[in-house]
């Protein structure tokens, strides 16, 4: 497979004796033929962005996505748009104005006691109100809110690297942006008065870190199956491989569907919750790259060069960490990014379910799941803002996927 | 259950104990009704054993047969165990049925009834009589949520998933295989014609030409690839909420209320209003799901394709002067559909996988959003069981029916397999 | 010759094509003039990349998107009684040149034929496309003319697939395609390459007699001068996209001027020069008794047949000779020399090494220590590209041996003995840290030489270790593995189809055909005076520089 990408190099006389070129491993050279990829470069940087961006959440969010950030004042608020000027002269600081609450003509005790769906559904059915009227806040234009930058704020662990007795929890309270009165909504709030956009960030990084935690998981049953079935084949590779074909031609999603069900059974706590449905979406996906390592493995087995170092007295061992775990070292990154789309998907399938994480926890799915409410359909459009950053994240990652696949080439042996 | 097998093992003895040839002819005709399926696997096994024994292809394909079935036992097994692990059982709920009819319940009626159904006993007893009475007679058990044999409750809505599905394979493939060839048509090529034999203006003109062909490439590819990244339950409800918005009644379930309870054939012959009606209902879901399953479609096209061009005999043919269309057409593209055709079956599991919820927001009543609301509503595990394992059926035929196809027509394959 | 205005029928002039790749501007071919007349067989002389394909499909207009036609070049092409500029033809156009007036045969008969179209197919569309017959017609034609190439049961080939018809059979459908539209121009790029050495004789003879009866002028292409003997009238060199010498095929092949031309007639076998037999013969350091080798096939259903490559051989190899090994494919001559090195599956029979402080001998039934058998014997790969791990520097590859066997104390004392290796096989120390990627195939072929001799083995197995080099790498490497013997006292076992490459380097050559010993003697015994009849065909068929005997009765 790399064989052939290297001979496209290799046939060419070079030009420039540029040693670097020389010394280039099997990774920097996938990365020049990446570069070559504008569609992937561009997705790359909105990847890289979004995922920067979602690890710094807590500084890059104004406003604590927690229910302790809720901002009581300004519950369904819209967007806050960022002005330099205006009616009141320019202001080389961007500020917002400070919205205040009309006088409730209706109760809203209801909107925001437990019952708040089904009171806004009646509201919503009723003619009695116009939909817009619900969140509907007075604009001061007088009274400027002015951006401030590296403002302080909550405090929040940066990097928590805390594991077992190592207590390296680096703690900070400073954010990118907030006004200096008030809370900044750049994307609005929810019904509880969340700040949609902190919300979304944070749900960002929830969201990848199961994908990831799923990933690894898949990734061992898969070097598993497919390691022990190519390394040993014969009888053990044709039981392995029966399974594995029977497992692959089952729907998985119902599958994860039941396992949540019976996970929804036990009592766990959110963060138990979480890496079981991690683990549930990467135990039973093993099925495809498990066959295609095996294949992998039969026809790298067979290559010269294994031959080579057995003839060298290489053990076993050292032929599959030397030789054989290297030469699926960059695929195996390949096929992982991938499929980041698919598990990301099914993660938030489960959870438009109900049957993944809930609120309150951050996650994409959640959020989507709240899309499908008529509410917020037609009076809280900006809610809609974590679909847009979800479909950019799923985009950025199938281009990067597909210009890395065009670049590394990982399928070129098909099963 | 345990009742059935104890009829089944009746009709056995009753067939030694038969002695008139009356009697027989009764005997006979209700054991081959009890073991009708039983017997068309083991003819057609035995039919390509037979033919087999001459002809290489029939070997090859009576080898493939019995593997489909050793697969479909597996899965069975896989899916059987797996419902275990839903919650609360055939006892539990038929006497949670009783209970709400006025009775009192004790734990010791529960498992009273749970050894009167049989299912005190391990997991594989009860795993080989599933499999014995699905392969005697296709009997795929008794739901015990529903109160009905699993047959009788999947009924024709099995089947409406199953047209759901390959609607939108079909759809996917129309839109993924040429836009897939284009895709790997210009994968190499520049924005920018720099031949310097051509002139300038021939330069510009090709560059045009060159620029359109990429754009619209990375377009179609843009789209293709929203499919996948707009989760296909948004997609649907963003549909209906633009007919919200339009103020048109939103095409969800299978008919609008007018034509629900209206016979395809009236007094006027064919009922072409509700065809119309139908059809104004279907695309929505072979819509949606169909265009998800797009982007890895073209994928697979695409590298597919690339694949194919690289090699030698295109060029080969290239010199022998056949150009345009017929190249491509007949050489890439020829040589790549075997591979694409031989996926078929995975495809219409990763079809089906995202039916269920677009089945949920869309209010169809089919057999995927029956398997939803077993799974996560009634805890129904016979049901659940029944329809994955139909799925897999369905993979697993398929993928039976593309090997021998392509055995028999892709001399490629032929030899692979068969080994010349 | 006639002096009418252009007695050429294809003329290239000035021809320069550049590639762009990503490291930029690439030279293939710089300035390039030929022509070739009516009739007429032009050889195409050079080795990898010196631009000669590139030339040849630039003639059919077959360049990849990235090749560059910069000016002033120009080809022209005499097709009916007309000049056509080749580079400036479009669309339906360009079929002049595309199997109209010009057709190709490629170099993998087996890779440019469509796998999953019948060739009667393929074959029939080409006539239909260029000469407008009807396809029964067409059918009829392609049959005759399988039985011109001398395929035999033409009728039943003809509707077979490719992959169904063997090696020689396949260059014969190919040469039938070619023909199939009467080109006036055949472009045959290394068209005997992959072919055994008695096929290949054959496929020229064939290519002789066509050209006698259809009249059609051929540019030849190839990289072995004893070809171009055989069959060209006139002869272009290049090397590194540039002419370096041309003219009558007498002339360049008797009388080189270039020194690049002389380098490639050194490559050829000097029948004339074979090295005298020792006096005294050595003793033994690998004595192989009985070996015979099985592999199990996979056959359909249950059954497993096994398939003997090698059957009941003996041979014992002297201390300190090279000892060639020489079969045409599918001889058993790699699977012997993997058995030897105990990388093959050994149904019968036993190897022994016998060193000077120990005897090392394994077999059927008995156990091989494959420690041992490393410090001693090791293996030179046919394929300098699949032989290398892409993924390991130069350094770690060479040291593999020490480090898997812990030969060595400290990391100082490995690179100590890496570099005195690497000197040895003219590896430039500097270069130790680069991957693989960024060598040619001479250069990778001497790192696995370097991997090889890193343990100080008394003996190495080269499988057809020049085979996918260049002619004067070639030499380059066989001059190597001389040193190494003369320098080291190695014992060699050099396997390989090529006849000249044995008659060039080897002291003792055996002669193995299906799997058995047909004959063994000094190089000078087999070649000069071979006793078995399958030698003597296979020494016969040696494509050796013969003066055209057209040329000779002219001066």
């Amino acid at each position: 497979m790399f064989t052939r990408v290297l001979s496209i190099f290799s046939r060419k006389p070079k030009e420039q004796s540029d040693e670097s070129y020389y010394t280039a491993g099997q990774l920097s050279l996938i990365k020049d033929r990446f570069k070559s990829k504008t569609s992937g470069v561009i997705a790359g940087w909105i990847l890289a962005l979004l995922v920067t961006v979602s690890f710094f959440a807590p500084f890059f969010s104004p406003v604590d996505p927690t229910i302790n950030g809720a901002d009581s004042e300004y519950r369904r608020g819209a967007p806050q748009w960022i002005h330099m000027s205006d009616e009141n002269g320019f202001s080389l600081r961007p500020f917002v104005y400070t919205y205040s609450k009309e006088k409730a003509k209706i109760d809203f005790k209801a909107l925001s006691g437990a019952g708040g769906l089904a009171a806004l559904d009646a509201l919503t059915s009723g003619d009695a109100l116009t939909s817009s009227s619900q969140n509907k806040y007075i604009i001061d234009k007088d009274k400027r809110r002015y951006l401030q930058f590296f403002v302080k704020g909550w405090e929040y662990s940066l990097i928590d690297l805390s594991v077992g007795s190592l207590n390296l929890d680096i703690r900070w309270d400073r954010h990118l942006v907030g006004v200096d009165n008030g809370e900044l909504h750049i994307m609005g709030t929810d019904e509880d008065g969340k700040d949609v956009f902190s919300r979304s960030i944070h749900a960002i990084w929830i969201t990848l870190s199961i994908a990831v935690v799923a990933l690894i998981v898949k990734l061992f049953f898969s070097l598993l199956v497919g390691g022990v079935s190519g390394y040993f084949g014969g009888r053990v590779d044709a039981i392995l491989m029966s399974f594995t074909e029977a497992v692959r031609v089952i729907p998985p999603i119902p599958i994860y569907l039941a396992c949540a069900v019976a996970l929804a059974e036990i009592d766990l706590t959110p963060v138990q919750r979480y890496f079981a449905i991690a683990v549930v979406i990467g135990a039973l996906d093993f099925a495809a790259l498990g066959r295609r390592l095996r294949t992998h493995i039969l026809t790298e087995r067979n290559q010269d060069y294994i031959l080579a170092a057995q003839l060298c007295g290489s053990s076993t061992w050292r032929i599959i960490w030397q030789h054989l775990v290297p030469s699926f070292g960059s695929y195996i990154i390949v096929d992982t990014l991938i499929n980041f789309p698919y598990v990301i998907l099914a993660e938030t399938s489960l959870s438009f379910l109900g049957l993944g994480l809930t609120e309150p926890v951050n996650s994409l799915g959640v959020l989507l799941q709240k899309a499908q409410d008529p509410d917020i359909q037609q009076n809280m459009i900006w809610q809609f803002f974590p679909v847009a950053l979800f479909v950019a994240l799923i985009m950025a990652f199938v281009f990067v996927g597909d210009a890395l696949r065009d670049a590394a080439d990982p399928y070129a042996e098909k099963s | 259950m345990k009742v059935e097998y104890q009829n089944r093992t009746l009709v056995f003895m009753r067939i030694i104990r038969a002695k008139t040839s009356f009697e027989d002819h009764i005997v006979i005709a209700d054991f081959i009704a009890d073991t009708w399926l039983l017997w068309i696997l083991v003819s057609v096994g035995g039919f390509l054993f037979w033919r087999g024994q001459s002809s290489q292809y029939f070997g090859y394909v009576f080898n493939r047969y019995l593997l489909a079935l050793m697969t479909l036992l597996i899965v069975s097994g896989i899916v059987f165990s797996l419902m275990e692990v839903l919650p609360g059982d055939c006892a539990e709920k038929y006497i949670a049925y009783k209970s709400t009819q006025g009775e009192t319940i004790t734990q010791a009626d529960i498992a009273a009834e749970r050894a009167r159904m049989g299912l005190d006993q391990p997991l594989v007893v009860r795993w080989g009589q599933w499999v014995t009475n699905l392969t005697l007679r296709g009997d795929l058990g008794f739901s015990c949520a529903k109160r009905q044999s699993v047959n009788l409750a999947l009924g024709d809505r099995f089947w409406m998933s199953f047209w759901f599905c390959i609607a939108a394979l079909v759809f996917s493939y129309v839109i993924a295989v040429p836009f897939g060839i284009l895709s790997a048509f210009t994968i190499n090529k520049d924005w920018t014609d720099k031949n310097p034999q051509n002139t300038k203006a021939e330069r510009i003109i090709n560059s045009i030409g060159l620029s359109l062909q990429k754009f619209i490439d990375l377009q179609l590819r843009i789209i293709s690839y929203l499919g996948l990244a707009l989760p296909n339950f948004l997609l649907a409800l963003t549909i209906i909420l633009l007919y919200v918005f339009a103020g048109e009644p939103a095409p969800t379930g299978l008919f609008s209320n007018e034509f629900r309870d209206v016979p395809w054939f009236g007094e006027d012959g064919f009922d072409f209003a509700k065809l119309n009606d139908f059809l104004g209902h279907i695309w929505l879901p072979i819509f949606v799901i169909g265009w998800s399953a797009t982007a890895l479609q073209l994928q697979t096209v695409r590298a597919l394709v690339v694949d194919e061009t690289n090699k030698l005999y295109v060029d080969a043919a290239r010199a022998r002067g056949v150009r345009g269309a017929a190249l491509w057409a007949g050489y890439p593209v020829r040589h790549s559909i075997s591979p694409l055709f031989n996926s078929v079956g995975f495809d219409f599991q990763r079809v089906f996988n995202d039916l269920p919820i677009v089945a949920i927001v869309i209010g169809l009543t089919d057999g995927a959003a029956l398997l939803i609301e077993a799974l996560a509503l009634t805890n129904d595990q016979e049901l659940a069981a029944a329809i994955l394992f139909l799925v897999a059926l369905v993979v697993i035929s398929m993928n039976f029916i593309t090997d021998i196809v392509l055995a028999a027509i892709d001399p490629r394959v032929r030899t692979s397999v068969m080994g010349g | 010759m006639s002096n009418t205005a252009n007695p050429n029928l294809l003329d290239i002039n000035n021809l320069t094509i550049d590639f762009r790749t990503d490291e930029g501007l690439v030279h293939a071919v710089r300035d390039v003039s030929l022509n070739v007349r009516p009739g007429e067989i032009m050889g195409l002389v050079g080795e990898s990349g010196s631009g000669k394909s590139v030339t040849a499909k630039t003639i059919m207009r077959l360049n990849p998107n990235n090749a560059i036609i910069q000016h002033p070049s120009q080809i022209s092409l005499q097709h009916e009684s007309k000049q056509i500029n080749v580079l400036k033809l479009r669309n339906r156009d360009l079929n002049i040149v595309r199997g109209n007036a010009v057709s190709m045969i490629f170099q993998e008969p087996m890779a440019s034929f469509a796998p999953a179209i019948r060739i009667s197919d393929q074959i029939i569309q080409t006539m239909q496309i260029h000469l407008g017959i009807s396809k029964k017609e067409a059918r009829k034609r392609g049959i005759e003319l399988f039985d011109r190439v001398g395929i035999v049961q033409p009728e039943k080939r003809f509707d077979q697939y490719v992959f169904e018809l063997s090696g020689g059979m396949r260059q014969r459908a190919m040469i039938a395609m070619a023909l199939s539209t009467q080109p006036k121009l055949l472009i045959a790029d290394e068209p005997t390459t992959a072919l055994d050495v008695t096929i290949q004789a054959q496929v020229l003879e064939l290519m002789l007699e066509l050209r006698e009866q259809y009249g059609m002028a051929m540019l030849f292409i190839t990289h072995d001068l004893g070809v171009i003997s055989k069959i060209a009238d006139r002869v272009t060199v290049m090397q590194k996209g540039q002419v370096v010498e041309a003219g009558e095929a007498d002339k360049v092949l008797f009388e080189p001027q270039h020194a690049y031309t002389k380098r490639l007639l050194d490559a050829l076998p000097h029948l004339d020069q074979l090295p005298e037999p020792p006096t005294a013969k050595p003793e033994t350091l690998v004595e192989i008794d009985k070996l015979s080798v099985s592999y199990k096939i996979a056959g359909s259903g249950m059954r497993s047949d096994t398939f003997t490559a090698v059957k009941e051989i003996s041979l014992s190899l002297p201390k300190g000779q090279i000892i060639g090994l020489v079969g045409e494919s599918g001889s058993g001559k790699t699977s012997l020399g993997k058995a030897i090195l105990g990388a093959a599956p050994i149904s019968s029979g036993q190897v022994s090494y016998f060193d000077d402080k120990q005897t090392l001998s394994f077999g059927h039934n008995k156990k091989l220590q494959r420690l041992e058998l490393a410090k001693i014997a090791q293996l030179v790969f046919q394929d300098p590209y699949s032989s290398l791990n892409p993924r390991m520097t130069v350094r770690d590859i060479i040291a593999e041996p020490l480090e898997a066997m812990k030969l060595t104390s400290s990391r100082a004392e490995t690179d100590q003995r890496i570099i005195e290796v690497a000197e040895k096989c003219h590896i430039d120390v500097t270069h130790l840290r680069r991957f693989p990627h960024a060598f040619s195939g001479g250069q990778r072929q001497r790192i696995s030489i370097a991997r090889a001799l890193i343990c100080n083995p008394k003996f190495i197995v080269a499988d057809e270790s020049v085979a996918a080099l260049d002619v004067s790498i070639q030499a380059e490497i066989l001059g190597l593995l001389k040193s190494l013997r003369d320098e080291l006292g190695l014992t060699i076992l050099f396997i390989s189809h090529d006849l000249s490459v044995i008659a060039n380097l080897c002291d003792w050559v055996c002669v193995m055909r299906y799997g058995e010993l047909i004959e063994q003697g000094s190089v000078r015994k087999i070649f000069l005076e071979p006793e078995k009849e399958y030698t003597q065909q296979l020494i016969a068929s040696i494509p050796v520089l013969t003066p055209k005997e057209t040329a000779v009765s002219e001066e």
